[in-house]
């Protein structure tokens, strides 16, 4: 008995190991396996500039070599490094970072498998001694400031969440003007649809980090419908009551599916899934159907999820990457502050990625014109007649 | 409950009678609520598509008048039930009743509109199905007197292994790889259980964290840089039955489903059978109920616990395939998102019996489907409330309609043999 109590205690062991090693790649080796592998995709990427955000990214690449490499260091939400969508884009702002010579090797991230993960991971990065840390979502709003204010000297950025002034100044708090980059994806949308009607749902209802996007999109149709003179209905959100469909969590690509088909049965052909990787879900059902569209949010989709591209109407952009790399650049200029900083689209911080080559030239052209009018400022998504 | 049906003098335990009284109350009270909420100031006709395009089969009906006729149904069962009392019936008539009472909710909300029925009735059986593989593993477990609390670190095992080996070989070879590594998660279960006797809740809750560790570990190590070749596995799409298929409704539900689906209701079918007809059966839930005389009986209680423990992991692998292979075609980091631990709900919802599993899996799905369908329906119900209803559903239903449930008097306690 004793002996078979030696050989459990090490099977124990054995668990608890790769259970840990389980939560992110947490030491050096791993990392520069993965920041390479990452970086030949971001070169890739960055030859063929699909959109104006990357090609921003590209074009601040350029460091001055007086400055030093910092460590970046990114603490993710439960969506996981690999969501192709929210921290995956967020991630890659990092490496592009390493690449421009801007962040070491050495930078890092940290998954959180459950909410009760954010502060150890944010503590293990602490200890660890990073230069900035990254974290990834609003729902790291509350652990991060907590941490924030035990460590005053430390640079945190914080994705989707805008503290109110006297509440912890020293953390950049990155929001995005999503509201504009979806009104652009309503309005394709409304334009593609031939049953009349269209949807969107997200994972969890979070102010602005998820619901903006669903109100740009039926602002967008409402836009097309005013233009237009057709009645096109968005199913799954009202932005006058805040009440829609969720799935409820940013995990379960199941769920994605089967909201997705719920959309179908009522008619709805295109799709606009807020719940990061629960969106796979979507497109997995839209390529079974072959007459559904499905937008994809955060990524260009035809770049993370080629798989599907026959189905993908387009993607919403959100500069995650460009708002990390932008932090990463201040911290190893030394001109990093806290505060929040609002990514718009009329520099590019949101956009609308590329556009699927079955949709006629006149619409995407009307897209085109829709997003300087926006730029300008001369269309403001909000004030569209409800419909 | 009720052990003698048919005769009106048996004698009732207080408890249920308390019981019927409370529930002819509530039966009371529901129809008021239908009453004023649903039937009361509601306009306009509501239309459920029961074909698959719409004006195939529509079924159109005055939303008030379902509302009014609900209430009306509602209080003449409390009226009996506080009189007489259903006797042995009682379950049956509370599950139409619950059932009449989503129809005239449904006509609430969509008063006015037309919905789907058939398509609510399609996503409940998808949103079902994992729950039901996962309630079914731990019916196989428990009733050996095994808790599995791994079953969810099992049907993300079975995610996983079907994803990446569907992807290599085939999706078939995926199915079984699933079922596999499903099974060998099960045979630690089990060495742990039986062999070293350790608590099985702790020994389960290991095997979740070391599912979750291992699948995400390996996903964000080699999957996301190499998704297309060994994360893209496709989905298994739906077989038609000829004929059988042409049935209305019935049809698309039941003979309009891919390969786990159907798996799903032969399981039932075949456990059902198993464990209540077969030698092997009545060993097994021996065995759960009473180690110690089964074994002085001649059955070999440890290998009959290896054994079933085994399936069971077999069962929730094969169950995790359906989220990668059946579902969405691509493994995602803790997909099963808590499928595994509804599931054991589902158990012992069902009474530790397959088709009680399968009935309450449906019940979940259902609940879930009918918060989507409603959140469609722009209802102005707040999205939080909505999507907590399946979760006051489990309550209501296991509170109301279940009663006492009694597992296997052995779940959970090693055996020691003497």
């Amino acid at each position: 008995m004793k002996r078979n109590a030696r050989y459990l205690a090490l099977l124990g062991v054995l668990v608890l190991v790769i259970a840990a090693c389980g939560d992110g790649a947490d030491d050096g080796t791993t990392t520069t396996a993965e920041a390479e592998g990452t970086t030949t995709t971001a070169e890739a990427e960055a030859e063929e500039t699909a959109t104006t955000a990357e090609a921003e990214a590209t074009t601040t690449t350029e460091a001055p070599p007086s400055v030093e490499a910092i460590t970046a260091c990114q603490v993710t939400d439960t969506g996981g490094i690999d969501d192709k969508s929210f921290n995956q884009t967020a991630w890659k702002g990092v490496t592009d970072a390493i690449d421009a010579g801007l962040a070491t090797a050495d930078s890092d991230f940290l998954e959180s498998q459950s909410a009760t993960d954010y502060q150890p991971n944010i503590q293990a990065f602490l200890d660890k001694g990073c230069d900035l840390i990254i974290t990834v979502g609003f729902l790291l709003g509350a652990d991060t400031e907590t941490m924030a204010n035990a460590n005053p000297d430390q640079h945190f950025q914080i994705i989707d969440f805008a503290y109110e002034p006297g509440v912890a100044d020293s953390v950049q708090g990155a929001v995005f003007g999503t509201t504009d980059a979806a009104f652009l994806a309503g309005y394709l949308a409304a334009g593609v649809t031939e049953t009349g009607i269209v949807a969107t749902y997200g994972g969890i209802q979070i102010p602005c980090a998820v619901t903006c996007f669903m109100d740009g999109f039926v602002y967008g149709v409402r836009y097309y419908n005013e233009v237009n003179g057709t009645d096109v209905q968005t199913l799954g959100w009202n932005p006058e009551d805040e009440t829609g469909v969720f799935t409820g969590d940013f995990e379960d690509l199941a769920k994605g599916r089967a909201v997705t088909q719920s959309f179908v049965d009522e008619g709805a052909d295109v799709i606009l899934p807020v719940a990061g990787p629960v969106g796979e879900g979507s497109a997995a059902l839209a390529l079974e159907l072959g007459d559904v569209w499905v937008i994809g949010v955060d990524a260009d989709w035809f770049e993370t999820l080629p798989q599907y591209e026959a189905q993908i109407l387009s993607s919403v952009l959100k500069g995650l990457d460009v708002a990390v790399f932008t932090a990463i650049r201040e911290v190893a200029e030394g001109t990093f502050e806290g505060g929040t900083r609002l990514y718009a689209i009329a520099e590019d911080g949101v956009g609308l990625g590329a556009i699927n080559d079955d949709v006629p030239q006149p619409l995407q052209d009307e897209v085109a014109a829709l997003l300087e009018s926006l730029k300008e400022g001369s269309i403001v998504p909000g004030d569209q007649a409800l419909s | 409950m009720t052990a003698v049906a048919g005769t009106a003098d048996f004698v009732r335990a207080p408890a249920e009678i308390r019981r019927a009284r409370i529930l002819g109350i509530v039966y009371l009270l529901l129809a008021t609520v239908v009453f004023l909420f649903f039937a009361v100031g509601t306009e306009g006709d509501v239309t459920f598509r029961l074909g698959d395009q719409p004006g195939d089969l529509d079924f159109t009906v005055s939303a008030q008048v379902l509302a009014t006729f609900t209430a009306v149904v509602f209080a003449f069962l409390g009226g009996i039930q506080l009189t007489k009392g259903f006797g042995a019936k009682t379950n049956v008539v509370l599950a139409i009743a619950i059932g009449l009472f989503a129809f005239s909710f449904l006509g609430w909300a969509a008063a006015g509109k037309s919905l789907s029925l058939i398509g609510m009735l399609g996503t409940t059986v998808a949103l079902a199905a994992p729950i039901a593989f996962g309630a079914l593993s731990g019916v196989m477990c428990e009733r050996v007197g095994v808790i599995n609390i791994g079953i969810e670190g099992m049907l993300l095992t079975g995610a996983f292994t079907g994803a990446v080996v569907g992807t290599v070989m085939s999706p078939l070879f995926g199915i079984l790889g699933a079922a596999i590594a499903g099974g060998l998660m099960a045979l630690a279960l089990a060495v742990l259980a039986i062999k070293y006797r350790v608590d099985q809740i702790i020994a389960g809750v290991v095997i979740n964290i070391f599912a979750l560790g291992l699948t995400s570990f390996l996903s964000s190590q080699f999957l996301v840089e190499n998704a297309s070749g060994l994360n893209n596995p496709g989905v298994l799409g739906p077989i038609r039955i000829p004929l059988l298929a042409e049935i209305p409704v019935l049809g698309r539900i039941l003979f309009d489903q891919n390969i786990f689906i159907y798996v799903m209701y032969l399981l039932v079918a075949g456990m059902t059978y198993g464990l209540f007809k077969t030698r092997w059966g009545l060993q097994s839930r021996a065995v759960g109920e009473h180690p110690k005389a089964a074994d002085t009986l001649g059955i070999n209680v440890f290998r009959r616990r290896y054994i079933n423990v085994f399936l069971g992991g077999l069962i929730a692998g094969f169950g995790g395939a359906y989220f990668t292979l059946g579902s969405v075609g691509a493994f995602n980091e803790n997909m099963t998102a808590g499928r595994g631990f509804i599931g054991l709900a589902a158990m012992i919802f069902g009474r530790w019996h397959p088709v009680g599993a399968l009935g309450a899996a449906l019940v979940f799905g259902f609940a879930d489907s009918l918060q989507v369908k409603l959140g469609i329906l722009d209802t102005g119900i707040p999205s939080e409330f909505l999507l907590s209803a399946p979760y006051l559903v489990t309550i209501i239903v296991v509170a109301g309609v279940v009663g006492k449930a009694r597992p296997p008097a052995a779940d959970g306690q090693p055996y020691i043999k003497e």
